[in-house]
């Protein structure tokens, strides 16, 4: 082996059983339980409620990823594991399993705070095997980071601007006081009727939509923070749509047209939208920023990247996001990331007696020291 | 500790020991409509402090006070329109009508939703002595938490432990008196007025908080909050011996959220409360009046059968000290029954004008 250590990284954090393995930055394999992979080998519906899920899924998938990276535990250097935020019976399995395997294998226990995962999601890396992809992955993925980076992680769970001064120092600047972004637009969608969670529906309809047909409100103008709110977005929505209900039933329609819909999808989403980048704007005026990074869930969405991407190039800064969908949901793969950046710092933990201390952490904000 | 009888033909003297009692902050007890109560200078702090002590855990149980007539009154607290009308018509009785404080009041006196009761007692000896006094007295039974009302100071000194009876600096014995309720508590400061307490007297057309089912009208966020924290005060008990689950429903954007938000404000929260929808459920610790317990905050839209429940170690958490709000609670209603732990329902929606109206049940 080189001398580049192979983490094992595990995240239980709320619905999906994740296990990875990364060397550095770079990716060997992500397994996401309840997506594709394992829902394929048992071909059945998993459980919606996570914890009975997380139990029978976590070793079937650390045995996926072994097989299909061609290692065996022993080939392990650490072991990580999410230990916050996230809904504590779901981080108890994930905890408990990673601190057994790693006083099993005696090798050193790293714990993750799954937001900083989601900061640094942006940094990882394919497995390059060829020298072709060598070449094209020169871009921004092989620029040297500049610190101070201003990180977003919006998602269905999260919505954060942090300063990150540098790994493992962060700063909170602002957060959502109320819903998440991504859970705004997921329930928009459910009002609207599009099932739930509808993020991915809503940014598809969006495209076929005017984005500037509803002027959704701006909230939080006056206030001077940074923090974002999507409540009264919500209550908007909700009013907003019943009256296009009522005024097609008006005209003897049954429920609303596509056009209506599709108009809907794209003028919550830039409202959304709008109200980070309002935020945004104030950060970069007052912050000094070098690049801006982009994680989560709604990371995934097109529409946020090109706004960010546009915004960054606007100020002359770096602007990086994950490579694929899969590091924007909850993954293993960026626990793993940000346990190859503690173990070298030597910010581990070893030892039984110190592992067994290790409790989760639910309401663990980043920035925070772990407790 | 100085025991004065009152009779008929000692009232002045009796009013000018009281006046000269209270003016060197003492505690004294006198006798009401109602019952006996326990009074002090309600701007002296030393004074409200001792008479604290002498009424042991109050918890965020608020103070009120007594005075002559309106006029004093409205130099303590804003007499809004609802207000006013009550005092018209049912003051000087056994009545509490809660205002907006001025924030006049030595500290521990008004709510911590900065409200103040305001009584005038129907009582000539209370008038004369309060109008002679010229400041506000604390209006509050001469019991100490727990305690049974005492309607003679008999019955008052059997439930009064000696270091108690040794903070009284004056008695006025009237004898036994009518075996009244206490007063019967208004709270004009929300958009429609909510009895919190009847005594003997009920109003007609007021909602009553105690009732099983109790409608509120609420024209903000605040509002909204302020009722969520009147609720938990009277429900502080059943959170501190059974535990209490709170089940909200409503439409999405109705302000459940804003609503729980009012809750971790009572218990003194002081994380910022967000959607739990993506996790569940968030937690947190409160510590409210040294009493420590757990908030939990679960979003159930996603959770279908009790089996998902259990998974969310949802009914291991049903006990004391702990508050359990639950949005969309009809969802699960029927998983959770014949608990031991208290209920309250809220069922909160938007009218045409815009206000939210808040259905709450409780059991």
């Amino acid at each position: 082996m080189s001398g580049v250590k192979t983490i094992l990284a595990f995240d239980t954090s709320c619905d999906d059983t994740s296990v990875s393995l990364v060397q550095g930055e770079t990716i060997l394999v992500n397994v996401i339980a309840s997506q594709v992979e394992l829902h394929k080998q048992f071909g059945g519906v998993f459980p919606t409620v996570a914890k009975q899920a997380h139990i029978e899924n976590i070793e079937p998938s650390l045995l996926l990823a072994l097989k299909r990276t061609g290692l065996t535990l022993e080939d392990v250097d650490a072991v990580a594991v999410t230990v916050g935020p996230g809904l504590a019976p779901s981080l108890e399995i994930g905890l408990t399993f990673a601190k057994n395997l790693a006083k099993k294998l005696k090798k050193p226990f790293i714990a993750i705070n799954h937001i900083e995962g989601h900061l640094l999601s942006p940094l990882a890396k394919r497995q390059t095997r060829k020298i072709i992809e060598v070449k094209a992955a020169k871009k921004t993925h092989e620029k040297k980071v500049k610190f101070p980076v201003l990180g977003l992680v919006i998602s269905g769970g999260h919505s954060d601007f942090v300063l990150i001064k540098n790994f493992g120092e962060y700063v909170r600047l602002g957060f959502t006081i109320d819903d998440a972004a991504g859970e705004c637009l997921d329930k928009i969608g459910r009002m609207i009727g599009l099932g739930y969670p509808a993020g991915a529906v809503i940014e598809e309809f969006a495209k076929l939509g005017d984005a500037k047909k509803y002027e959704f409100p701006l909230p939080m103008t006056d206030s001077r923070d940074y923090n974002l709110s999507f409540s009264g977005m919500k209550t908007f929505a909700r009013n907003l749509i019943s009256k296009l209900e009522q005024e097609a039933t008006g005209r003897g329609e049954n429920g609303l047209n596509k056009q209506t819909i599709y108009d809907l999808c794209a003028s919550a989403q830039y409202g959304v939208f709008r109200h980070i980048i309002h935020k945004l704007d104030k950060i970069l005026a007052k912050e000094n920023i070098k690049e801006i990074w982009l994680g989560g869930g709604v990371a995934a969405n097109q529409t946020l990247r090109k706004l960010l991407r546009f915004k960054a190039n606007q100020h002359g800064l770096v602007f990086r996001a994950p490579y694929s969908k899969k590091l924007c949901a909850d993954n293993a793969a960026m626990i793993g990331v940000v346990a190859a950046k503690k173990l070298e710092r030597g910010d581990v933990i070893t030892g039984p007696r110190a592992i067994a201390k290790i409790d989760r952490q639910p309401r663990w904000h980043i920035g925070e020291e772990l407790r | 500790m100085k025991i004065l009888k009152v009779n008929e033909s000692n009232q002045t003297k009796v009013i000018d020991e009281i006046v000269q009692s209270l003016s060197r902050g003492e505690l004294i007890i006198f006798p009401t409509e109602t019952t006996y109560g326990a009074g002090v200078d309600a701007t002296n702090q030393a004074a409200v402090n001792k008479l604290l002590s002498y009424k042991t855990r109050r918890e965020g149980k608020p103070l009120s006070i007594a005075v002559p007539d309106i006029n004093l009154a409205e130099q303590y607290v804003e007499i809004n329109e609802t207000a006013r009308k009550f005092y018209a018509t049912f003051l000087p009785g056994p009545f509490t009508i809660i205002s907006e404080s001025k924030h006049k009041t030595a500290q521990g006196v008004e709510s911590e939703f900065g409200t103040l009761g305001v009584r005038i007692p129907a009582y000539q000896l209370d008038l004369d002595f309060l109008k002679a006094f010229g400041k506000p007295v604390t209006a509050t039974s001469a019991n100490a938490a727990s305690k049974p009302s005492p309607y003679s100071i008999e019955d008052l000194f059997k439930n009064l432990s000696e270091k108690q009876k040794s903070l009284i600096d004056l008695v006025i014995d009237a004898g036994e008196l009518p075996r009244n309720k206490p007063s019967t508590i208004i709270d004009t400061t929300l958009s429609a007025p909510v009895e919190l307490r009847q005594g003997d007297l009920a109003v007609e057309g007021v909602a009553r908080i105690e009732d099983r089912e109790v409608d509120f009208i609420s024209e903000s966020e605040q509002e909204t909050k302020d009722i969520a924290k009147r609720l938990l005060l009277k429900n502080w008990k059943k959170i501190k011996t059974t535990g209490l689950i709170v089940g909200l429903d409503g439409e999405l954007g109705v302000g459940k959220t804003v609503f729980t938000k009012g809750i971790a404000e009572f218990l003194q929260v002081k994380d910022t409360i967000t959607s739990p929808t993506y996790n569940y459920v968030n937690e947190y610790d409160f510590v409210r009046h040294e009493v420590a317990g757990k908030f939990y905050h679960f979003d159930v839209w996603k959770v279908g059968t009790k089996e998902e429940l259990e998974r969310l170690d949802f009914y291991k958490i049903l006990k004391p000290h702990h508050v359990i709000v639950i949005e969309w609670w009809q969802k699960i209603s029927g998983f959770v029954s014949d608990l031991e732990v208290g209920l309250l329902e809220v069922r909160l929606s938007e009218n045409d004008k815009g206000q939210r109206e808040l259905r709450v049940r409780q059991k």
